[in-house]
């Protein structure tokens, strides 16, 4: 059996929108999130999910969770279901939704790290070589005793991942973790995740729309769109399938954000 | 949070002392023109206990507010924790820290003014005792009680509603605008018996010894038993929260 088994997962969501005729009273609508969608992961994988905004991606990392009860359908996680063994299932995962933020605002890192090793009931130390190892590996040696509230987005990204991390999920679910981040951060951030994927056998679900994270990250993607699973194979295959215009240019730039990484390198920033 | 903004504990201590500075004066005025069957010296001292420990009165949270709004509150969901005990524990320290750090100052401060117009000794020291226990119970009431307002927050987003309700009866059944003890008696009967009047009135009335030791067990029986009913209440509307509950939002 597969480690992660979704099976004709239905969700909708009312949605009461004002009446073009008459300001008081106003009308309901069903948004059908998600349309039957099925797949299987296997532990270890590193899978990107994509489609366009509203496809309904959010929906299934959130039912995932366990945060959200669907109205059809079931979902296994480790052999658990999300939630209905909320407690249980949630000590096991980690997430990272990009535009919220889990840690406290105003206290130090620190303190924000030590709170969640107090939640999840980590080993003192367990806790203390998984602390290094992820600071390291973020660079955020120099951070932990900063507020929150004053580090810059890149920065906060990074504690946020390795806030996530520190009880050692085995499953790990980000949404759009590299929305508005530099290049070096994104580059950081990738190769991160690779080495936590290789080294750990962290199994990660990754949102995104930012393509370049897919092409240096996984190489199985699942394309939904209107609540409905479009496409589930190889990156690779993927492309080469809607890729038909090429142009061959003599000349080959490399990645763009490798170039911007050097750039700023050489400019020292 | 409390400990990490100086500057509003200290904004906070001058704003209560004002305020009590104000009231009393208040009922100093009236005691010249009719003077009341509690003696003054209970009254200032009531004045002074209420607005010492006032942050424990109020429901402020304005993280909670943002995180319910953006929907972060999605992050509190991915935790191994019991939902309804977090934010327990967390209303009271909220309440807890941010009390401490001010009453003792202005309680220091109230203790040295003159007669007439500040803390009076307690009556004994059994009265003492009792009055930090009730306290305590106090305490463990009114967030249950807010911990009920906060189930209401989830459904409606937005706190102002319930939180600004539940402030409203809190400042006048609490004591807090009126002491308890100038209502008229009938009044009283019923108000004391809220769980309002739990947090500040029972105590307050334990160490001035309206309430004399013999009586303590019952009113210290009645802060019990409020505390239990609102934590059943809480958590059952926690629970039906839970499984209602959708997160806004991509």
């Amino acid at each position: 059996m597969s480690y992660i088994s979704v099976d004709h997962l239905c969700k909708t969501f009312t949605v009461r929108k004002k009446r073009e005729k008459g300001a008081l009273l106003r009308e309901k609508e069903m948004v059908h999130a998600l349309k039957d969608v099925s797949f299987e992961i296997e532990k270890g994988e590193l899978v990107g999910y994509i489609g366009p905004n509203g496809a309904g991606k959010s929906t299934t990392v959130k039912i995932l969770s366990g945060i959200l009860v669907p109205e059809s359908g079931s979902v296994t996680v480790g052999g658990m279901t999300p939630w209905t063994d909320r407690k249980a299932h949630v000590r096991r995962i980690g997430v990272v939704f990009g535009q919220r933020s889990q840690l406290w605002w105003d206290v130090p890192l620190l303190d924000s790290y030590s709170l969640l090793r107090d939640i999840y009931r980590v080993a003192e130390t367990d806790y203390r070589k998984r602390l290094g190892e992820l600071t390291e590996a973020l660079q955020l040696e120099d951070l932990l005793r900063t507020p929150l509230r004053l580090l810059s987005l890149g920065q906060r990204m990074r504690a946020e991942l390795c806030g996530s991390l520190l009880h050692s999920p085995e499953l790990l679910f980000l949404d759009e973790p590299t929305i508005g981040l530099d290049a070096v951060s994104k580059l950081a951030l990738r190769d991160f995740l690779l080495w936590e994927n290789r080294e750990k056998g962290t199994t990660i679900l990754l949102t995104t729309h930012d393509m370049e994270d897919i092409a240096a990250l996984c190489p199985r993607v699942m394309v939904i769109g209107h609540g409905e699973k479009l496409y589930d194979g190889g990156l690779q295959e993927m492309l080469s399938k809607y890729d038909t215009k090429r142009t061959v240019q003599v000349e080959e730039h490399r990645n763009i954000d490798h170039v911007i990484a050097d750039m700023y390198k050489d400019l020292g920033i | 949070m409390e400990t990490q903004y100086r500057g509003a504990v200290l904004g906070g201590l001058i704003c209560q002392v004002f305020f009590g500075i104000v009231l009393i004066a208040i009922y100093r005025a009236l005691y010249a023109g009719k003077p009341q069957e509690i003696p003054l010296s209970h009254v200032t001292t009531y004045v002074w206990l209420q607005q010492a420990f006032f942050r424990m009165l109020l429901a402020t949270d304005p993280e909670l507010q943002d995180k319910i709004r953006t929907g972060a509150i999605a992050y509190d969901l991915c935790r191994p924790l019991h939902l309804y005990s977090y934010y327990y524990a967390r209303i009271m320290a909220q309440k807890l820290t941010g009390s401490v750090l001010r009453a003792l100052p202005m309680l220091v401060f109230a203790a040295l003014l003159p007669e007439g117009w500040g803390l009076c000794l307690p009556a004994s020291v059994p009265a003492l005792l009792l009055s930090v226990l009730g306290l305590i119970l106090g305490l463990f009431c009114v967030s249950a009680l807010e911990n009920i307002t906060m189930a209401f927050t989830m459904r409606t987003l937005d706190p102002r509603g319930m939180q600004g309700m539940l402030n409203l009866l809190m400042m006048t059944l609490s004591g807090n605008i009126l002491p308890l003890t100038l209502f008229p008696d009938s009044w009283q009967r019923v108000i004391t018996l809220l769980p309002y009047a739990q947090l500040l009135d029972t105590p307050i009335r334990l160490y001035t010894g309206e309430h004399a030791v013999s009586r303590a067990p019952e009113a210290l029986l009645i802060q019990i038993s409020w505390t239990i009913l609102l934590i059943i209440i809480g958590c059952a509307f926690w629970r039906t929260n839970q499984r209602k509950l959708v997160i806004q939002g991509g």
